[in-house]
């Protein structure tokens, strides 16, 4: 039975693969379509990053800091330093690694409520302090001004990130959002995951058990700022422009807890299926409606979040692991009510513990 | 040199007596329940429309719709604890993070309250104009507008006026009993959810207060609440838990460091020293100033 | 062969004294009780041993190791692991990951950890509810999940908390055999407990104690009819009753 359950999950990812990878040639007439599935892989990626805190037990509110950190961090060694953005961002990985370990060091070990607010206070100081600078010593932060990507070769320069279609970012994105749900389900199978699951169920039993709790939260952090700088640059090479005010804000921090929590945020799909939901429905609402009904998308957003804490704390991963599950039942076997006693971490690509 | 100083630091305790109304109702809310109210701006923003949109519409000077605010913001906070969050301190009884699930639920009101206020109200900035709006005190150098002496003077006496009722009368014995030990208040026999409601809608009534004494000088718009509850945490945290008179002392630190502060660096960078104290004050001393309650 | 040494532990806080110079050793393969009424201090102890607390004054002395101060989880490394009074058991997970936790102490990857964990499932009796999720479990259950846990990292010492509380007498029973199977594995046993029946039968040597000190150390025949035991159980009364046999002091 248990067996059944792993291959079908991962037959059902394949077919989801391979329809992946032939939209963006599906939809070449329509760009904004391709846009969307970017966007969406984007915050998959970005959430399913930021839920690796979420494993470990700390929810963080200033993730978007990160982002700027990355983004800028490659943005400005190619703009001012002529490096291209694919070693760039491995720079970005260290800062934000080095800040990773600045915010995570003290406040992992506060509670959670006190932590989110550690972390959103974090990010807002970052934030309001790179609006505010042009220059810190050599670096050219530029301020409000942002960072606009100089454009090379009309933008279709490969070596330097560049790409004059969407379909490389498609599958840039998509395959960054791939392998972060892939690390993170390798991770839960090894003392690591199991590791990270004791430490949010109980930390005092965990402790008691020989883990070091305080080691193990910052790692997590560690890993999951460093994969978030990535995300980083993708959004600044993507958008051609990155600056404080959106690529650090609060507002970004906040869609993607938006994001992973509707999703499942302690889960290891839970991220990617909350960007698979929420994100074309933003961007749907502002395409149709415009600027007439500005806020209309974020008040849904408001709502959603609302109604997931109150009626699915869980988020929708448990819904669609049961979903697949129940197919997988009834397509396997003539007899689809065989229940097999609670099997949530055995199967592929399933949620967490 | 001096005189800019010292008007900065008038003008700090000025903006001050604006930050503690605002944190007031919020070191209530979040000491007794402990609930991190992320809301708490946006029903401030509420509270201020309503008061707008009596003064625009039915002409109702803002401090006398004090008196139709401050018992809608009442109900409306009683009903935020009642439907919203009620139905998770029951979940409590399970496994499910509560804390911070709380947390994400007023995460989710305060989105939706603002951007609902932006579809209804669009992004226009709204004032009252009243005709003492422009009257002042003038002291030597100083110029001291009177909306926002009266504002001052406000809350100095909700903080009174909160903490007597918290000391001296039996639904703030009450109140204080839940906040410190709600199983052994239970057993005492208190209702603790319904004062729990009651506890919310009293934060709410104090914040709709403060909010119609803001009228006649701040502008108000969907957008503002988030900056004014991020500063009302600062100064609750800053201030001390539990304790309403360490809301009004932090409220009128954060203003003066903000003021004076603002002198020296760009006052959009001078919202750096608040938050920098903040994160001193939650890692060295979590029960900040005149903190009564565990965090 | 001494294999825990606890040398004049003490602990206050604030004003109360919860501990006050308990000094007791343990040999190898050695099961000790430790009783006495609430309050006694006897959870402090434990929570001093596993790193919990940090004794205000003494020694703990594991393996000829100082572990004074150390925390919880360097504790355990060192292979001592504790139960708890509550069962905290990893609510999400299945039985047997959760004992895999406890495994990876001792295991290079996940493989050897669920090797491990079958392996303390079945000391247990408990394989057949690998599967059974943390919250689904009854409290009996949950007791011997705690004790795999326990066994899986490896640890030499095992400190146990109350693991009678809230069983019914024949589930406790079967937990006395467990655990003198453990035992029996080469397990050293220090167990906390109120239930006289249970301390008799499994603690060849007992260590009383009331209000923060020792009062009585032996077997459980000498300990129960030492007047001091008596009175710190059942008061003055019933001591003084069987003074009357002869001993000096009518008061302990």
């Amino acid at each position: 039975m248990e067996r059944r359950s792993i291959s079908f999950n991962w037959i059902v990812a394949a077919i989801l693969l391979a329809i992946a990878v032939i939209i963006p040639f599906v939809l070449e007439k329509h760009p904004y379509y391709v846009h969307i599935f970017i966007l969406v892989f984007l915050f998959g990626y970005l959430s399913t990053a930021w839920g690796l805190v979420g494993q470990s037990g700390q929810l963080s509110f200033g993730h978007a800091v990160f982002v700027g950190l990355g983004g800028y961090t490659s943005t400005i060694l190619f703009m001012d330093y002529a490096i291209t953005p694919w070693i760039g961002m491995l720079a970005g990985v260290i800062v934000a690694s080095v800040f990773g370990i600045i915010i995570g060091y003290p406040t992992l070990r506060l509670r959670g409520p006190y932590f989110a607010l550690a972390t959103l206070a974090f990010g807002l100081i970052l934030q309001t302090y790179v609006v505010n600078t042009q220059e810190l010593g050599p670096i050219k932060l530029r301020g409000a001004m942002g960072l606009l990507l100089p454009l090379k070769n009309g933008g279709d320069a490969p070596a330097v990130f560049q790409f004059a279609t969407k379909t490389p970012y498609y599958f840039i994105a998509l395959a960054m959002m791939i392998c972060a749900v892939l690390l993170s389900y390798l991770l839960n199978r090894t003392r690591i995951g199991f590791y990270w699951t004791a430490i949010r169920s109980d930390q005092d039993a965990a402790e008691s058990l020989g883990i070091n709790a305080g080691k193990y939260r910052l790692l997590a952090f560690l890993l999951s700022c460093a994969l978030t700088a990535l995300g980083g640059t993708l959004w600044a090479q993507y958008f051609h422009y990155i600056n404080a005010e959106r690529g650090m804000a609060l507002s970004l921090s906040i869609e993607i807890v938006l994001v992973g929590v509707v999703g499942g945020w302690q889960t290891i799909s839970g991220p990617m299926i909350g960007a698979m939901l929420i994100i074309p429905i933003s961007e749907l609402l502002r395409a149709e409606l415009g600027g007439g009904f500005a806020g209309l998308h974020a008040l849904i957003y408001g709502l959603i979040l609302m109604g997931v804490i109150l009626w699915l704390p869980r988020g929708l991963n448990p819904l669609v692991m049961s979903g697949l599950k129940c197919l997988g039942d009834r397509l396997w076997s003539t007899n689809p009510a065989v229940n097999t006693p609670g099997i949530v971490g055995g199967s592929g690509k399933v949620e967490g513990r | 040199m001096v005189e800019t100083l010292i008007s900065a630091l008038v003008a700090g305790l000025l903006v001050g007596g604006l930050y503690a109304v605002v944190a007031i109702g919020l070191s209530l809310i979040f000491g007794i329940i402990r609930v991190i109210n992320f809301a708490h701006g946006s029903l401030l923003m509420a509270s201020m429309y309503a008061g707008f949109w009596l003064w625009r519409l039915c002409g109702i000077d803002p401090y006398l719709s004090i008196v139709i605010v401050v018992p809608l913001a009442f109900i409306g906070g009683y009903g935020v604890q009642h439907f919203l969050i009620h139905p998770m301190f029951q979940r409590e009884r399970t496994y499910v993070v509560e804390p911070l699930g709380v947390l994400l639920l007023m995460a989710g009101l305060d989105m939706a309250l603002a951007n609902g206020a932006l579809l209804l109200f669009k992004s226009d900035f709204r004032a009252v104009t009243v005709p003492y709006g422009a009257a002042a005190i003038h002291l030597g150098f100083l110029t001291i507008p009177i909306t926002r002496l009266i504002l001052l003077v406000i809350s100095m006496l909700l903080a009174l006026g909160l903490s007597w009722l918290l000391s001296r009368t039996e639904l703030g014995n009450g109140i204080r009993a839940v906040g410190q030990n709600r199983e052994a208040a239970a057993l005492c026999g208190l209702n603790v959810y319904h004062t729990y409601a009651l506890t919310f809608g009293l934060g709410c009534a104090v914040t709709g207060f403060g909010g119609c004494a803001m009228l006649p000088f701040y502008f108000v718009d969907p957008s503002m609440g988030l900056p004014l509850a991020i500063k009302s945490f600062i100064i609750v945290v800053l201030g001390g838990l539990g304790s309403i008179p360490g809301a009004l002392v932090g409220g009128f630190i954060i203003g003066v460091v903000e003021s004076v502060g603002g002198q020296f660096v760009p006052a959009t960078s001078a919202s750096i020293f608040s938050l920098i104290m903040f994160l001193f004050i939650v890692f060295f001393r979590p029960k900040g100033l005149m903190g009564v309650l565990e965090a | 062969m001494a294999i825990l040494e606890v040398y004049s532990l003490s602990k206050r806080f604030g004003g109360l004294t919860a501990v006050s110079d308990l000094s007791f050793s343990l040999n190898e393969s050695e099961i000790v009780g430790l009783i006495g009424p609430n309050g006694a201090g006897k959870t402090t102890v434990f929570n001093m041993i596993a790193g919990f607390y940090k004794p205000d004054n003494g020694r703990v002395v594991f393996q000829g190791e100082n572990l004074t101060g150390l925390r919880p989880y360097e504790i355990c490394r060192r292979g001592i692991a504790r139960t708890f009074q509550v069962t905290k058991p990893f609510l999400d997970s299945t039985v047997l990951d959760n004992v895999m936790v406890g495994g990876f102490l001792q295991a290079r990857n996940a493989t050897e950890a669920r090797n491990i964990a079958w392996k303390a499932l079945e000391t247990l009796e408990f394989s057949d509810r690998a599967d059974a999720i943390g919250h689904e479990i009854n409290v009996p259950d949950r007791k011997r999940l705690e004790l795999a846990r326990a066994l899986a990292t490896g640890a030499k010492l095992l400190l146990l908390d109350e693991p009678m509380a809230g069983l019914t007498p024949s589930e406790k029973g079967h937990i006395i055999d467990l655990l003198r199977k453990i035992n029996e594995e080469g397990f050293s046993l220090v167990v906390v407990e109120h239930d006289m029946k249970v301390v008799m039968s499994l603690c060849p040597r007992i260590i009383l104690m009331d209000r923060a000190v020792k009062l009585v150390e032996g077997t459980p025949e000498e300990v129960c009819s030492d007047p001091k035991a008596i009175t710190a159980y059942l008061g003055e009364e019933y001591a003084a009753r069987d003074i009357s046999q002869g001993d000096e002091d009518g008061t302990a």
